[in-house]
């Protein structure tokens, strides 16, 4: 028996090599091979889902353009596999263009991209270019998902009948701040503008969690947080983290009889949940995103750049057009939505005031001067949050 | 044991590869998929360049030392499933001295290594100490110190030791160059991992089979209490047995950190723990089978994401591969030990 | 149920545990079945109860012969038996445990079952609670439940083996009249045990094993004396062994007292001088057991002190003991003297050592081929100790203590092994007086008691009795001391 087990491992490697067979796929001339690397499953109702999808659209928006992609690209799923192991493979297929989807991908990114100085690198939610850490061959692209998170700012403030409003965060960094603070705008603008309060009357409240979604003994736990939140007077609760704790705890207290809402994040179904205590989802659209960045490829218009693009103004829900989105949720009443939608014409038009002076940070410090209008850079590196906001800031 | 027909041997011997070979073709051929083809696609995907072979032979890294460790616990008649852990202590250790030390690749890297040793050590002694003393059993032991690891790895990385720019999913900030073991040329392989994992299996083969520490911990394997009664301290070497296994497994996060991922990432053990436990069982317990399974199990790992890109399959199919090949092995060597009773 | 056993014969290896064994049980009566540990009772009822077959011979029952190939058909044809420790599920429920092999188990048989089980207990006196788990009874809780199911499970005989280890003397006694209602009640009740108390007790009749024959059956009343002798054997005159010079005292146990849960050895003052030979005599399970593990240095005295060799050793550990040349050989030779799985060479390499990292397997294999010749061990250096047989294992283990021993204890050191292997160990046992070797042994077997010991010290329910002068002490009188009266 010893020796056999020896045998059988030679004989079984053997016979698994002699049936490799040379089936290389055939390249046609026309087609454009482009890799997609994931960090979650590709389907996964969240993230990665959402950028699986918009790869697929832009296969069906692009004669011959074809993806090759590997999901779950993180140690506990692939222990020993990095990222510059799957670009390799994914440039053997032929890939002319490879996008990393995840933050966590941004420094290995940048690493491997220097490896390959011809190849066209894109790396979403990274800021690395805008830092000059990125070699010339990667470009960031991302959306201005903040314009959408002010709108579903203001339609807690439509909603919200105790004037307390609270913000499930993740971790805290540039991007969640950023977009804590355009909720918060929006929501004060509508306070003020539809519902004729006082800024000083309304509460605003952002408790973090630690990070994107719960981690046990790491985190504090999204359940317990955003429960506390409701029993300190809260009845809207917008969701800045990628699991959907806010609508099913606002669905479970609406069930035992409260009068709450809830705005989830990240994925245009995350309304179906809970519809009843919906009043709506902003969410990215990658699709078209995808199409902009191949074509980019294609004509021979890559370039080392940092993306930050606004949303599609005349229709938010245009799947071909609007990089990022806002979903009604059937919790909202036709008034509010008649005001919701003008709110988004005057975000649209610019004559709301949305990132635009005066406009203090949390600790009092002038951010913006009055009728100064902030620069993305400003917006991208919000430093705190804002004056009137209460939550951890660092 | 009866004599038996070789033919019938060598039955029995490649009878659990083709059984897993049988089960997977069902499992493709249910899926829609070309099983040729895609055994086909993992085989290239893991030997058809030197590159790849690199990659195998840096999968085979913390394998072959986890599994080295192993042996030395099996011996002993232990279950130390707590290897997980180990592998995370040594990687902690290591993070900790490649961030918190400024100096020279030449003093760092053998300080990492030395410290991955250490911390795995240390993490053996724990169990061993809790099996000795509080008399628990190892399973249980290990069990819970590797969700210890775990949190605090967690703790680490979101506390103490996360980059200036806020913690993520990716771990610390990348260690500085001088903690970064060499590799060879533009490969993946770095030549001082590949050596003292090589050199790990061959000292544990080699003690094992000519040491009287080796032949102690077969008595203690074989029955505790009565190599307690021929004088043979069983509960030391029962705790070193544990600090062995501790610091090759410890070697293998520590060159995880240092070799592969140049930074500490969270599950930075990537569950090789477990899978040594299955490399070690395919062996039985040989040391010099184990880089045989070693390289079985690391070319599946190598090649198998070529599956998906290629075929669009789930690549948890290697996972399949190496789970029911030693699923099979025992079902097999049952059989035959009924066969060789009757 | 009348039970009869024809020639019945099994073998373990070479060591014969039933011997053309025939006897008849009749129906209605308690039976004791009285012997010594390895007198071939516990293998006696596990042919009969379908657990082993026997290798010839024949079961009769009420006339007809039967083979079981298993315990369930033995219960089928009306057999059970209550083992030492409790067979049951401990995570079920009593009353699950109680319906396990009735074949059945549907909700409206529950409640059938349920009754079956409330009337049983009530019936005995027992005080089970249906929906408690078997782990949370006592052993004589679990006992009561295991008698409970099979009697539901219609038995005719019921085999004890046994059953009084470990259960409290309220229980015992409850046990007891549950016994005697069975027997009135005509079921066939076969007590199993080496407690002559309790076999006087109980039994109408008592049958009495000896290396795995029946040495004699008698009828109630007994006398304890007669049931001694037969189990310890008859003693001839003393075999006139050369007489060794004793030296100075090399053990010295002042007060010693040993506990374990189930028994208390107190009291045991003893020195013993180098050279010498005391034999410990007395029913298993007396103490003396207790003491020699005392003075090997494996268990901890409760009070009291051993002194080896004028150094006060009372709470050393056991390799300290080593060191100080004590060496202890178990009756459990593959338990707890050899390591099944490991060759003689390997065993000679770990009992030498050499103090170098790496074993010299020319000398070990020198080492295991002059322990084969010198103890006439049938193997090789590389043979594997659980291949041997009983007395080759016996030589073996000898062959590997310590050339200069201070002080050699030993369990039933011939137990199972044939007469010319006996006299040829004894002889290189008694040899080791020469060198100033103290000798500890226990036996059941007062020939080699009377035999080879200087005195005999007998114990009797964990009391040691004054040390006897083997060559003055008559067989009559260490049988009285054996059953637990003065002489």
């Amino acid at each position: 028996m010893k020796r056999t087990t020896l045998f059988v491992l030679i004989v079984a490697l053997l016979v698994l090599g002699s049936v490799v067979t040379a089936c290389k796929p055939a390249a046609s001339t026309e087609e454009f091979v482009f890799g997609v690397v994931l960090v979650g499953p590709y389907n996964d109702h969240g993230y990665s889902e959402a950028h699986y999808q918009g790869a697929k659209y832009a296969e069906t928006k692009i004669p011959g353009a074809r993806m090759v992609y590997l999901d779950k690209l993180n140690s506990a799923d692939r222990p020993g596999t990095t990222l510059e192991q799957v670009v390799e493979e994914m440039v053997a297929e032929g890939a002319k263009l490879i996008i990393t989807t995840s933050d966590d991908f941004g420094a290995d990114t940048d690493v491997v991209a220097a490896k390959y100085p011809d190849l066209p690198f894109v790396h979403m939610s990274g800021d690395n270019v805008l830092t000059g850490e990125a070699p010339d061959n990667v470009a960031n692209f991302f959306s201005k998902m903040e314009y959408t998170k002010a709108i579903a700012g203001c339609a807690a403030a439509l909603a919200t009948e105790t004037g307390e409003v609270g913000y499930l965060g993740p971790l805290i960094n540039d991007e969640t701040r950023r977009l804590a603070s355009s909720a918060y705008l929006g929501c004060r603008e509508c306070w003020e503008t539809y519902r004729g309060g006082d800024p000083e009357d309304l509460r605003f409240v952002v408790n973090w969690i630690g990070f994107w979604f719960n981690i046990p003994g790491v985190t504090l736990d999204p359940t317990v947080v955003a429960n506390d939140l409701f029993n300190s007077g809260v009845d809207v609760l917008m969701s800045g983290i990628d699991t959907t704790e806010a609508i099913v705890v606002a669905g479970q207290r609406m069930d035992k009889g409260e009068k709450v809402w809830a705005i989830p994040y990240d994925y245009e179904g995350a309304c179906e949940i809970k519809p009843e205590v919906c009043l709506g989802t902003p969410y990215f659209n990658w699709g078209p995103v995808y199409v902009e960045i191949i074509n980019k490829v294609l004509d021979d218009k890559f370039e080392h750049e940092f993306v930050w693009h606004d949303p599609y103004w005349k229709d938010l829900s245009d799947e071909d057009k609007s990089y990022v989105g806002f979903k009604y949720g059937p919790a909202l009443t036709e008034d509010q939505q008649k005001d919701l939608e003008d709110y988004i014409d005057k975000l649209a038009d610019g004559k709301t005031k949305f990132f635009v002076g005066p406009l203090n940070l949390q600790d009092g410090t002038a951010y913006l001067a009055d009728g100064e209008k902030a620069t993305d850079e400003q917006i991208w590196y919000l430093p705190q949050l804002l004056e009137g906001m209460e939550g951890a800031s660092q | 044991m009866k004599a038996r027909s070789p033919a019938l041997q060598v039955l029995l011997g490649v009878a659990p590869i083709l059984l897993t070979l049988v089960a997977a073709t069902a499992i493709l051929l249910v899926a829609g998929a070309n099983p040729l083809a895609a055994f086909g696609q993992i085989i290239s995907g893991a030997f058809e360049s030197p590159r790849k072979l690199a990659d195998v032979a840096m999968a085979m890294v913390p394998l072959l030392l986890c599994a080295a460790g192993m042996l030395v616990t099996f011996a002993a008649g232990l279950w130390n499933i707590g290897v997980e852990g180990q592998v995370v202590a040594g990687a902690l250790a290591t993070t900790w001295v490649a961030l918190r030390l400024n100096a020279p690749a030449a003093v760092l890297l053998p300080l990492t290594v030395l410290a991955g040793m250490a911390g795995g050590a240390l993490w053996g002694l724990l169990i061993g100490l809790i099996r000795t003393k509080g008399k628990v059993n190892e399973i249980f032991a290990g069990l819970g110190l590797n969700y210890v690891s775990m949190a605090l790895t967690n703790y680490l990385i979101f506390g103490p030791w996360k980059p200036p720019d806020g913690a993520t999913m990716s771990g610390t900030d990348p260690f500085p160059r001088a903690a970064w073991m060499p590799v060879i040329g533009t490969s993946r392989a770095s030549l001082p991992a590949i050596l003292l994992a090589v050199a790990g299996i061959v000292v544990i083969w080699w003690l094992l089979r000519d040491s009287q520490w080796g032949l102690r911990l077969k008595a203690v394997g074989q029955n505790e209490n009565a190599a307690y009664r021929l004088g043979i301290r069983t509960s030391r070497e029962i705790v070193l047995a544990f600090m062995v296994c501790g610091m090759l497994a410890g070697l293998a996060g520590s060159l995880q950190t240092t070799a592969v991922y140049r930074r500490l990432i969270p599950s930075i053990s990537g569950g090789y723990g477990y899978m040594a436990q299955l490399v070690v069982l395919l062996s039985g317990l040989r040391a010099q089978a184990v880089p045989l399974v070693v390289l079985f199990f690391a070319a599946i790992q190598v090649g198998s994401p070529r599956l998906e890109l290629r075929m669009y399959l789930d690549s948890s199919l290697g996972g399949v591969l190496q789970a029911g090949t030693v699923l099979f092995f025992l079902l097999v060597r049952g059989l035959r030990q009924r066969l060789s009773k009757e | 149920m009348r039970i009869e056993f024809r020639n019945l014969d099994k073998c373990y290896g070479s060591v014969r545990a039933n011997d053309k064994i025939s006897l008849t049980l009749q129906s209605g009566t308690i039976q004791g079945l009285l012997g010594e540990n390895g007198a071939g009772k516990t293998t006696l009822m596990k042919i009969l109860s379908g657990y082993t077959r026997a290798d010839g011979g024949e079961v009769l029952l009420d006339g007809t012969a039967v083979t079981f190939a298993s315990p369930a058909q033995a219960i089928a044809h009306g057999i059970g038996m209550l083992h030492q420790d409790p067979m049951d599920v401990p995570a079920l429920s009593v009353l699950d445990n109680f319906m396990l092999g009735a074949g059945r188990g549907l909700a409206q048989q529950r409640k059938r079952s349920a009754a079956q089980l409330t009337e049983l207990s009530r019936q005995f006196g027992f005080a089970l609670d249906p929906d408690a788990t078997a782990g949370s009874l006592s052993v004589g809780e679990r006992q009561q439940l295991e008698l409970v199911r099979l009697l539901a499970l219609g038995v005719q005989v019921v085999v004890l083996d046994e059953p009084t280890t470990g259960i409290s003397e309220p229980q015992k006694l409850l046990l007891f009249a549950a016994l005697r209602k069975l027997a009135e009640q005509g079921l066939t009740v076969i007590f199993v045990s080496h407690k002559l108390a309790e076999v006087e007790a109980l039994c109408s009749r008592a049958v009495v094993l000896r290396t795995g024959r029946v040495v004699g059956e008698v009828q109630a009343p007994f006398s304890s004396d007669q049931l001694v002798m037969m189990m310890f054997g008859q003693c001839f005159s003393r075999g006139g062994r050369p007489a060794a010079p004793l030296g100075d005292e090399v053990l010295q146990l002042d007060d010693i007292a040993v506990h374990t849960h189930q028994l208390s050895v107190e009291h045991i003052s003893l020195g013993v001088r180098a050279g010498e030979v005391i034999g410990l005599a007395g029913l298993e399970g007396s103490g003396q057991r207790l003491l020699m593990q005392a003075c090997a240095g494996i268990r901890r005295v409760g009070s009291g002190r051993i002194t080896l060799a004028g150094q006060d050793m009372t709470h050393e550990p056991y390799h300290r003991y080593l060191q100080e040349r004590v060496a202890f050989v178990p009756a459990a030779r593959l338990e707890e003297g050899m390591i099944a799985g490991l060759q003689i060479r390997e065993h000679v390499a770990l009992a030498k050592g050499n103090g170098h990292l790496f074993v010299r397997w020319d000398e070990a294999e020198a080492g295991a081929r002059r322990l084969i010749d010198e103890f006439r061990v049938v193997g090789q250096p590389t043979t594997r100790v659980q291949e041997l047989s009983g007395g080759n294992q016996q030589r073996t283990l000898l062959g590997l203590l310590p050339e200069h021993l201070r002080l050699l204890l030993l369990e039933h050191p011939t137990r199972g092994l044939d007469v010319e292997s006996s006299r040829w160990i004894w002889q290189r046992l008694l040899a080791r007086r020469a060198d100033g070797t103290a000798i500890l042994f226990t036996s059941t077997d007062l020939d080699e008691l009377v035999d080879h010991s200087d005195r005999i010290v007998v114990f009797s329910g964990g009391a040691m009795s004054r040390p006897v002068s083997a060559a003055d002490v008559t067989c009559e009188q260490l049988g009285y001391l054996i059953g637990g009266r003065h002489a």
